[in-house]
């Protein structure tokens, strides 16, 4: 899950790590300490190139600016929370992150000396990026003082806290940029983007955040695609796009409708099919394993029950219970197919592409 | 499992120990069931929040095998888990996995044994049902299979593409290799090179997500490890550079496959 800054600076806060001191505002109204820097909390980057990061100098300009950040698009998101904060006297910016490398199944500790928001523009080789686990830690802190420029009394304590925080709350990534230096000499993180690892919620029941986007299990492709695809597992989902794609029709989306096909989520499914505007032909793949085909095709007929005009559906199952579940749909005069590929030539006659 | 052949000497269960189940004895630990039974590979069906412990477990017994079938093992169970098993050398197939199926010998895992038939083809994918899809397509045409491994979707496993193809490579009986990836990880990559430089057998491979939107990555941190681009497309590429036949559609895998 990706949080929001002001939710993952709450973390930091939490392990005792430096953040600018902020005030979160959720409607128009709330007082803030001024001058303050406003931040949209949206979940995407690039607010600032948009708009989304407002500072404010006099009560004057301040509902004004909190009103219409309410009410500015971000890249298809408005915000519900705006993060009020301290303005910073910077010194200097800089780049570090934790995170778990899949490629090497290893945590890294990635450092550079110029941050912002044009870190990317640094060449490669000029990173800091080492692994990192419980036992360096402190030969990070020293490697990453000398890296950085400062003395290791300012980072040891700080990238301490910043390895436990990692551990203790199933972070994934950990990214400060920017990692401030004020004028005063002191390190502040001033912004942060924090991705935790959902399949450790069950450890951590203090886990509280505004809901995300959820981007999984259906996922728009082409809003006037005329192909609708269902399927169980991610990577049969996609391979069915994929072959639709590949017989020259135009998918219009995603869906993993998982292990547990069952009528609620079917219903759902097609309920957000019918939303788009252009959809010729419903392709069902359905592969069962651990899964029933039989319990699939009671939730087809009844989800199609419920719904008035449904595209035409080609259905084809395989795997446990197959030929019950064929037997179920031809008694509803709902067809079925042997394979994926008779499904995607019947509905290219259906859809004429 | 059991059905499909798989020598099945004994389970484990906090709670049911003493019990038999389907003729099959149940003890608390692995160190009791050593007591009595020679163990080379144990499949772990526990859910996620024990799998860690469960893993472990199978280490420190050094079972030489273990496959872990189990579904949303933390990213962070798994770094520990992996460290261990890798120092061991110990191999770990998974988490989030449907096993291994040797059709006409063994089910280690959930992959229907009906889907195969013997052959000799090896198969490795990180898919589940895709898999299933593939080894049925495969069996319709009656290329059997030696070896169908499923490395399971996280992103942290105990055993890669790499670790598949050496096997495949070095085993006299597998005549050609079917690689099934998705789109996410650099593992597909690090599988080119090897096929590249190590792998004579002919490599049949479909990259899943070749319609998938560009993920929207947190941060720079992808971008400054040079990881961004783990696009189906860029994979079939380099696979392709290395000699394996490339296929768009899964169904243009399956008819293809010699």
């Amino acid at each position: 899950m990706k949080l929001l800054e002001y939710e993952a600076k709450n973390i930091l806060r939490i392990g005792d790590i430096s953040v600018p001191t902020s005030t979160l505002i959720k409607s128009t109204g709330d007082m803030v300490d001024l001058p303050t820097v406003l931040k949209s909390q949206v979940p995407v980057g690039g607010r600032g190139k948009l708009g989304g990061v407002v500072v404010v100098e006099d009560t004057a300009a301040l509902n004004k600016a909190v009103d219409s950040l309410f009410n500015l698009d971000i890249k298809g998101y408005k915000p519900n929370t705006i993060l009020a904060e301290e303005k910073l006297d910077i010194a200097a910016e800089h780049y570090v992150s934790l995170l778990v490398d899949r490629s090497s199944a290893s945590i890294r500790l990635v450092a550079h000396k110029n941050g912002g928001i044009e870190v990317e523009d640094n060449s490669t080789e000029d990173f800091l990026n080492l692994p990192i686990d419980n036992t360096n830690v402190d030969d990070r802190a020293d490697k990453l003082a000398a890296y950085l420029g400062y003395d290791v009394l300012l980072i040891k304590p700080l990238l301490v806290k910043l390895y436990s925080t990692f551990i203790k709350n199933d972070v994934l990534l950990l990214e400060i940029n920017p990692l401030v230096y004020t004028k005063n000499g002191d390190l502040v993180c001033g912004d942060c983007k924090m991705e935790l690892d959902d399949a450790a919620a069950f450890r951590h029941p203090d886990w509280n955040f505004e809901e995300k986007p959820s981007d999984a299990n259906f996922v728009v492709l082409n809003k006037k695609g005329t192909i609708a695809t269902i399927a169980n597992g991610a990577g049969l989902a996609m391979a069915t796009v994929d072959a639709v794609a590949a017989r020259g029709m135009t998918p219009a989306n995603f869906l993993d409708i998982g292990g547990g096909a069952n009528t609620e989520s079917v219903l759902k499914a097609f309920r957000k099919i019918v939303e788009f505007e252009n959809i010729q032909a419903i392709v069902i793949n359905i592969f069962a394993g651990i899964t029933r085909c039989d319990e699939v095709a009671r939730a087809i007929i009844a989800a199609k029950e419920q719904i008035d005009t449904l595209p035409p559906l080609f259905i084809r199952l395989a795997g446990t219970n197959f030929e019950e579940a064929v037997t179920l749909l031809e008694a509803q005069n709902i067809a079925t197919l042997p394979t994926l590929e008779k499904c995607l030539s019947a509905a290219k006659e259906a859809s004429r592409e | 499992m059991l059905a499909a052949g798989t020598n099945i000497v004994a389970g484990t269960s906090p709670n049911k120990a003493g019990q038999v189940i389907n003729g099959v004895p149940v003890y608390a630990t692995i160190a009791d069931i050593q007591k009595d039974h020679t163990v080379d590979t144990t499949v772990i069906f526990v859910p996620a929040p024990f799998a860690k412990d469960a893993m472990l477990e199978a280490i420190a017994a050094k079972i030489p095998l273990i496959i872990c079938i189990t579904e949303g093992v933390p990213v962070h169970d798994m770094l520990v888990v992996k460290k261990q098993a890798d120092a061991a050398g110990i191999v770990l197939i998974g988490p989030n996995c449907p096993g291994v199926l040797v059709p006409g010998i063994n089910k280690l895992g959930i992959i229907p044994a009906n889907m195969g038939t013997p052959g000799t083809i090896g198969i490795v994918s990180r898919s589940g049902t895709l898999t299933y899809e593939a080894a049925a397509g495969l069996t319709a045409r009656s290329i059997g299979q030696k070896y169908i491994i499923g490395i399971g979707g996280d992103r942290i496993q105990g055993t890669d593409f790499v670790d598949c193809l050496e096997l495949f490579e070095n085993d006299p009986d597998i005549t050609s290799i079917v690689l099934i990836g998705e789109i996410g990880g650099t593992s597909e990559l690090k599988a080119a090179d090897y096929i590249a430089s190590h792998v004579s057998k002919p490599v049949f491979a479909y990259i899943a997500g070749h319609t998938a939107p560009k993920g929207v990555s947190l941060g720079h941190a992808g971008a400054i490890l040079g990881s961004d681009d783990e696009s189906a497309g860029i994979k079939t590429l380099a696979l392709a550079k290395a000699g394996a036949y490339t296929y768009d559609s899964i169904t243009q895998l399956i008819e293809s496959v010699k």
